[in-house]
């Protein structure tokens, strides 16, 4: 038989790091079920079947309730033990069997779709979520009435190849040791990805290895930071990966020697390096690696998480991230929801990056906006001096003061009620949208600092919108332009005498860090696992030879020439 | 029999996790129960019948209760409408 040329695929990158190992098929038994008629003899059998079913199910259920949980899924795990016996699905099913004589399976497989379908229909930004999950229940109790239990054998170092991951399945998974995982679907908010990030499991999603023909048991290597997925490697492609990824460990290990020392470069110039933190998850990693507290807190997930908005909510959230970064400073950014982070209301639009996101939709819900600032002000006086406030999405001067009005109208609200809150907060804007990087002066008299969020301001400045895959190879935060934009914007706000920083992932690359402190940006906020890179690049480095780096990328003609410059700096 | 009108006050609609405290409190009770709204109704024990209502905030629903502890299955319940599904000891 003719060898099979290896196939590489590209996916979204969802967490760092390269898993070489053997191909395990999640989705492996999920076939359709056909439908089936049975005898009426067999009627109580196949009852009896269903029930088995639901209680090998359900055992195997509490038994990951009981496991040791720290991403808090037990109420999704009692919310599919309440699927499980639902009475209604019992009734359905019973009746599937008993009267209209279909095997147990395809009384499971239709009830189960029914109400698939009617969740999927209604348009409630959550019924498509939970789908995974019942979709996940109907499956494993087809699996069980055949009396072959789904079982999770992937062995430690094994990656795991699935259309899509449920919260109970990755529970499951977490707890295998497993060396990678690509995924057909996910997002990058979904519980999977969440999960990995913080397991260090290398991860990529959106990678279409379906349509190839591999099986349990062939080899695949995964690059979770590139979001490359090779199937079948050749020997040659296995040992130059084996390599990179013992040269990352090693280089992760140097570089961690880094985080603890101070910021400082070579010539004694000082800098701060600070986290960009989405989830509490994350926090036990934020000192470790040496951060100087938050740069950029995204709270979009208080938005998916929470049942609602509540201020109580919020301030608890805020001073459990607070209180993980002992003396240092964090930076909240107010809701960023919109673009490719939904929220009801928002879906269907057909520019959704360039729709109702960011500050536009706090100004339409200012309930939601009052009811954050709330919370931050009342958390800022417990902790004075250490809270910031940052407004996403900001393209008009004029929506940086309507901000400020409701900022004071919180603040007089709770002097009312006699809350204890600190009035000097210091409220920044992003710059991300070049209209305003272009009217920097003017927002640099509103601002009380800038915070660049490279990523958007690359997308909106070259016009690419970075999720589609025919374009995504322009998406380039190295562009002129772009570091022609970030020149300005701190130009402008050094004319008005307030700071600049920058929270996006430009700064996590040591090149682009350098590049930036030749600017005289020495306020860089990253994923807190790339802190020790930069630091070890920046510490390592006097300023003069950043600053001369930076005027060379300035005078830079094309996107190569940039490419080129950082590149030499990096390797030599 | 009793029933009683009620609104969704939390934000984020009658999504999962509500859905699962509302099932939970009415199986507590012998009382059948039923939720009606926009003409349909499903039984309140059952998660994914009360899924599929998929209320959002603001969507208003009758409850209906029939049995020996109809009125206490009532009245725990509305409560839960009424906290908007917080803090429930499960």
């Amino acid at each position: 038989m003719k060898e099979l040329q290896p196939k590489i695929l590209s996916g979204r990158p969802a967490a760092q790091g390269i898993g070489i190992g053997k191909i395990w098929i999640l989705s492996d038994e999920n076939k359709p079920v056909h439908p089936e008629k049975i005898n009426k003899k067999d009627v109580s059998k196949h009852l009896e079947k269903y029930s088995n079913a639901k209680v090998v199910v359900t055992e195997d259920y509490e038994r990951v309730k009981r496991l040791p949980d720290d991403f808090d899924l037990s109420e999704i795990i009692e919310a599919q033990i309440q699927t499980l016996n639902d009475p209604e699905v019992d009734k359905q099913v019973t009746k599937k069997i008993k009267n209209e004589l279909n095997s147990a399976e395809y009384a499971i497989f239709s009830t189960y779709n029914e109400y698939i379908q009617l969740l999927e229909a209604a348009d409630a930004k959550w019924a498509n979520e939970r789908t995974i999950d019942i979709v996940a229940i109907r499956d494993e109790l087809i699996q069980a009435t055949k009396e072959k239990k789904r079982v999770f054998d992937v062995r430690a170092g094994e990656i795991v190849f699935a259309e899509d991951i449920s919260p109970t399945a990755m529970v499951k998974l977490s707890h295998k040791n497993v060396g990678g995982i690509v995924m057909e679907k996910g997002g990058l908010t979904s519980h999977a990805v969440i999960l990995s990030q913080s397991l260090g499991i290398p991860c990529v999603i959106n990678a279409h290895w379906n349509r190839y023909n591999i099986a349990s048991g062939n080899s695949a290597i995964i690059d979770g930071s590139t979001g490359q997925v090779i199937l079948r490697p050749s020997r040659k492609q296995i040992d130059e990966y084996e390599k990179r990824r013992e040269d990352e460990i090693n280089r992760y290990e140097k570089d961690l020697e880094w985080a603890q020392k101070p910021d400082v470069t070579k010539c004694g110039s000082e800098f701060k390096l600070r986290a960009n933190v989405e989830f509490l998850e994350e926090l036990p990693k934020i000192s470790t690696h040496g951060a100087s507290g938050i740069g950029l807190l995204s709270t979009e997930t208080i938005l998916f998480d929470a049942d609602d908005f509540d201020v109580a909510d919020q301030i608890e959230f805020y001073k459990k991230v607070i209180e993980s970064v002992t003396e240092h400073a964090i930076t909240i950014r107010l809701f960023d929801a919109g673009g490719d982070k939904l929220i009801e209301g928002s879906e269907g639009e057909a520019n959704p990056f360039l729709g109702w996101r960011g500050v536009r939709m706090l100004l339409d819900k200012r309930n939601l906006l009052k009811r954050q600032l709330e919370a931050i002000y009342t958390v800022a006086g417990i902790y004075p001096g250490r809270v910031k406030i940052l407004i996403p999405m900001i393209s008009n001067v004029e929506e940086i003061r309507i901000v400020k009005k409701y900022c004071k109208e919180v603040q007089k609200s709770l002097e009312q009620s006699g809350i204890n809150f600190d009035k000097n907060i210091p409220i920044g804007i992003m710059v991300e949208v070049p209209g305003i990087a272009l009217m920097a002066a003017e927002a640099a008299k509103e601002a009380d600092f800038f915070s660049l969020g490279t990523n958007d301001l690359t997308q909106y400045t070259l016009a690419v919108d970075r999720g589609n895959e025919r374009i995504a190879h322009l998406f380039d935060s190295y562009h002129p332009a772009v570091w022609k934009l970030i020149n300005m914007t701190k130009t402008a706000a050094d004319n008005a005498g307030i700071p600049v920083a920058v929270c996006g992932e430009m700064a996590a690359y040591p090149e682009a860090a350098a590049c930036l402190m030749g600017l005289g940006i020495k306020d860089l906020s990253m994923n807190s696992s790339s802190i020790p890179r930069v630091k070890a690049m920046l510490c390592n480095h006097e300023l003069s030879e950043m600053q001369l780096l930076s005027e060379r990328v300035l005078m830079a003609k094309e996107l190569i020439e940039v490419h080129e410059l950082l590149e030499n700096w990096r390797t030599k | 029999m009793v029933s009683q009108n009620v609104v969704v006050k939390n934000e984020a609609g009658l999504h999962a996790r509500p859905a699962s405290v509302l099932v939970k409190t009415a199986s507590r009770f012998k009382s059948e129960f039923f939720i009606k709204m926009y003409g349909y109704s499903v039984n309140g024990k059952s998660i994914l019948g009360v899924m599929t209502l998929a209320a959002e905030s603001g969507a208003e629903m009758e409850l209906v209760f029939e049995g020996e502890d109809e009125q206490e299955a009532l009245e725990a319940v509305v409560q839960l409408f009424e906290n908007k599904f917080k803090n429930q000891q499960l």
